[in-house]
């Protein structure tokens, strides 16, 4: 960083601008490191944020400006491998420092396992916490590869969402990691028969470990990409019932609706936008949950003509219950009082709202994991459960 | 501009005194986008790999770098030396600001709810204060109380910590589960080689404060040769009196005159029994 030798503001001839000499603000050009590429920025006070120059000067808009107090989290980036707080790093000074943005999980235009898995698990509505809860996800599974749901919302806990809540982003946090471990699994299985085989066949055969035979190619420094929208995966929807052309004019796409049927309520739908060039659209049959069309279709059956003689038990459709005679006895109906507030009528249980009179259990501290489940030397009460020790520092006896 | 050692920094600074230091940044950005603060120029700090670590010093001392993260802090091989610390680091705010917000940082901040202060009060800690040529050593409470400020054109660069090899508890009470400063906080060392408990209450005034008395008085009751039990009667009476001693009648009140006229207010009723739970359970902890 160097700051320029004070100039005279000569671009402004009337003398409109308020006069703000350079000693009152004081500017500096460096170049930043930003997911492996270098991007100069030039003549910028040095009290710009890190958010506020990769959003402003550089275009990289996906950290979010949030507080600027460092509360939210959406403006979350990572500073030589450390999860901070964009807006509170003097941009300045994280000149020689390697900086890597949302932008650079999804740099090959597809959306990287963290977001597909955010996306899919329901974890993004507004979508404004979005870009800094991947940066937390994928911050905490590169250090973490099996989280506990305690550690997870330890780590996430700086990241605010006020739309979805965290249950989102927490399934996606083991599904992220379920899978991964699935593929190094399957990865490690892969290598080791073939290690049998070569073993076997006693012949020396290339080693999976010794692959990347070819020396890494030193990319020249390329253009920095211009970034588009990752791509998620698109969750396909059946082919739209043709509306007839009689039905009325004037009708649009019912609101909600992609074009192809369906209402898509979950995933941003890229259907209806013309594909990013380049990128195919995906199409995974079968993992898809739509609605069925229209009512199930059932016999009617005209009710008779008034004074139609039906002997008792006679007449009706099928499955209609059968009336006693007049003279067969009432038959009163067992009371069933109303059940209380929210106890569910069949099925399984819904967990929002606590039956009426459920006793009430107050909200556990952040991050304590669900009774009885707390590893052992947490500390409750004052300690707030970003607190909590995790088995490995329990020091304290 | 990111010296890479403490000389050229305090060089840097001695050149030009209006520059700001700046460590984790957490504290200054917030001043900055706020336009509470323009700072003329900046020196880094980060870059000083000396300042982010410890050291051990004859006499059982720790020498800790104002480097040191609260993200450092709070692992485990740091949290064995001086747990309290550790407990206080792993609560001082989100992992964002935990990753770079430093022990330094935290000190010249001086915030009334700064978590490490009433530790460091608790375990009378005192800093090195650097400038081009000399240094001096200041004790954390004349710091804080501004009996003996940083001046200009000085660095804080290491803070000299005993190692008690005894119970330590900080515990704090805030308004929300997740992360958020404290309304209270107690810091409580035991020092079995005096025979003393020393106990800190912060976030109640705008520097920790030491409830002296109440200290002196629960040294008394603890059987220090034995197995160090405690009446359970005189820990809660702990509490009270520390809180009593910390959290004076006006508190939250308008005026002074108000206080006279009216007892004790409703604020500093609250606040006493927050105090009183933190003291008590801070102790009991600490004899378990
Ligand atoms: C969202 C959020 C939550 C927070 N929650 C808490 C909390 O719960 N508890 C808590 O205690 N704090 C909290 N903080 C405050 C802050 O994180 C801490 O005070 C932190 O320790 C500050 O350290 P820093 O390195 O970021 O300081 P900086 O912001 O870099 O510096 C702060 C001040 O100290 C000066 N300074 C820094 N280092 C030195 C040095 N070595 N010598 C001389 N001067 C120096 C700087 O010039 C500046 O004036 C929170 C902050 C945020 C943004
Ligand atoms: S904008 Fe940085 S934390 Fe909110
Ligand atoms: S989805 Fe709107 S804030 Fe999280």
């Amino acid at each position: 960083m160097s700051t320029d030798p004070i100039e005279t503001l000569d671009a402004d001839p009337l003398g409109l601008a308020p006069q703000v000499s350079r000693e009152l603000r004081p500017c500096a050009s460096y170049t930043l490191r930003v997911n492996g590429f270098e991007r100069p920025v030039t003549d910028a006070w040095i009290g710009e944020s890190l958010l506020y120059v990769l959003r402003e000067r550089l275009g990289l808009a996906g950290a979010k400006d949030g507080c600027e107090q460092g509360e939210c989290g959406a403006c979350s980036v990572q500073v030589d491998g450390q999860l901070v707080a964009g807006c509170l790093v003097p941009a300045a000074l994280a000149a020689d420092s390697e900086i890597n943005t949302v932008e650079g999980l999804s740099a090959a235009g597809g959306a990287s396992d963290v977001q597909q898995a955010l996306a899919e698990s329901g974890a993004v509505q507004c979508g404004y916490c979005t870009p800094g809860m991947a940066m937390a996800v994928h911050d905490l599974l590169q250090r973490n590869h099996r989280p506990t749901e305690v550690e997870a919302r330890q780590a996430l806990c700086g990241n605010l969402c006020r739309c979805t809540g965290y249950r989102g982003v927490l399934a996606a946090v083991q599904s992220i990691a379920d899978a991964r471990a699935l593929e190094a699994e399957e990865a490690e299985e892969a290598a080791l028969a073939e290690e049998t085989a070569a073993a076997a066949a006693e012949q020396p055969v290339e080693q999976p470990g010794a692959a990347p035979a070819e020396p890494p190619v030193e990319e020249p420094v390329a253009e920095p990409p211009v970034y588009t929208d990752a791509w998620i995966e698109h969750v396909p929807q059946p082919p739209a019932e043709e509306i007839p052309a009689t039905v009325g004019t004037g009708h649009g796409l019912p609101y909600g609706a992609d074009g192809q049927g369906g209402y898509d309520t979950g995933v941003y739908d890229t259907a209806v936008i013309p594909p990013v060039q380049g990128i195919p659209a995906q199409a995974a049959e079968d993992q898809v949950y739509f609605p069925q069309q229209g009512y199930p279709e059932q016999p009617y059956q005209a009710t008779p003509a008034h004074g139609t003689y039906l002997p008792p038990g006679a007449g009706y459709p099928d499955g209609y219950p059968q009336q006693p005679g007049y003279d067969g006895g009432y038959d009163a109906p067992v009371y069933e009082p109303t059940p209380a507030h929210g106890t569910p009528v069949h099925g399984a249980a819904f967990d929002g709202t606590p039956a009426h009179g459920t006793p009430y259990v107050p909200t556990p501290p952040h991050g304590v994991p669900a009774e009885g489940s707390a590893p052992a030397g947490v500390p409750y009460g004052a300690t707030p459960a970003h607190g909590i020790r995790l088995p490995e520092d329990d020091h304290a006896s | 501009m990111l010296p890479a050692s403490l000389d050229e920094a305090v060089d840097a600074l001695a050149a030009a005194p209006a520059a700001v230091p700046v460590a984790g940044a957490t504290d200054l950005m917030e001043a900055v986008n706020a336009g509470r603060l323009r700072p003329a120029a900046l020196i880094g700090l980060g870059r000083i790999t000396e300042l982010r670590g410890w050291r051990y010093e004859d006499g059982g001392t720790a020498v800790l770098g104002a480097g040191l993260t609260h993200a450092r802090m709070d692992r485990p091989d740091f949290a064995a030396l001086i747990p309290a610390l550790a407990d206080a680091a792993r609560t001082a705010g989100p992992p964002q600001v935990r990753n770079v917000g430093t022990l330094g940082g935290n000190i010249v901040t001086a915030a009334p709810a700064g978590d490490t202060l009433p530790v460091l009060a608790a375990l009378e800690a005192t800093v090195t204060l650097a400038r081009a040529g000399a240094t001096r050593e200041v004790p954390v409470s004349h710091l804080l109380t501004g009996l003996d400020p940083v001046r200009p054109g000085e660095l804080l660069t290491w803070v000299r910590v005993p190692l008690l090899h005894a119970p330590q508890v900080f515990l704090k009470a805030t308004g929300r589960s997740g992360p958020a400063r404290a309304t209270a906080s107690v810091a409580l060392v035991l020092d079995p080689a005096r025979r003393a408990v020393r106990c800190a209450v912060g976030a109640v005034a705008p520097v920790p404060l030491r409830p002296l008395e109440a200290e002196a008085w629960v040294a008394g009751c603890i059987d220090w040769d034995g197995s160090r039990e405690i009446d359970p009667a005189a820990t809660a009476a702990f509490g009270e009196y520390v809180a009593a001693a910390c959290v004076p009648d006006g508190y939250g009140a308008e005026g002074a005159w108000e206080a006279v006229t009216e007892g004790p207010s409703a604020a500093s009723v609250r606040l006493r029994r927050t105090v009183s739970v933190l003291a008590r359970r801070a102790l009991g902890r600490a004899l378990k």
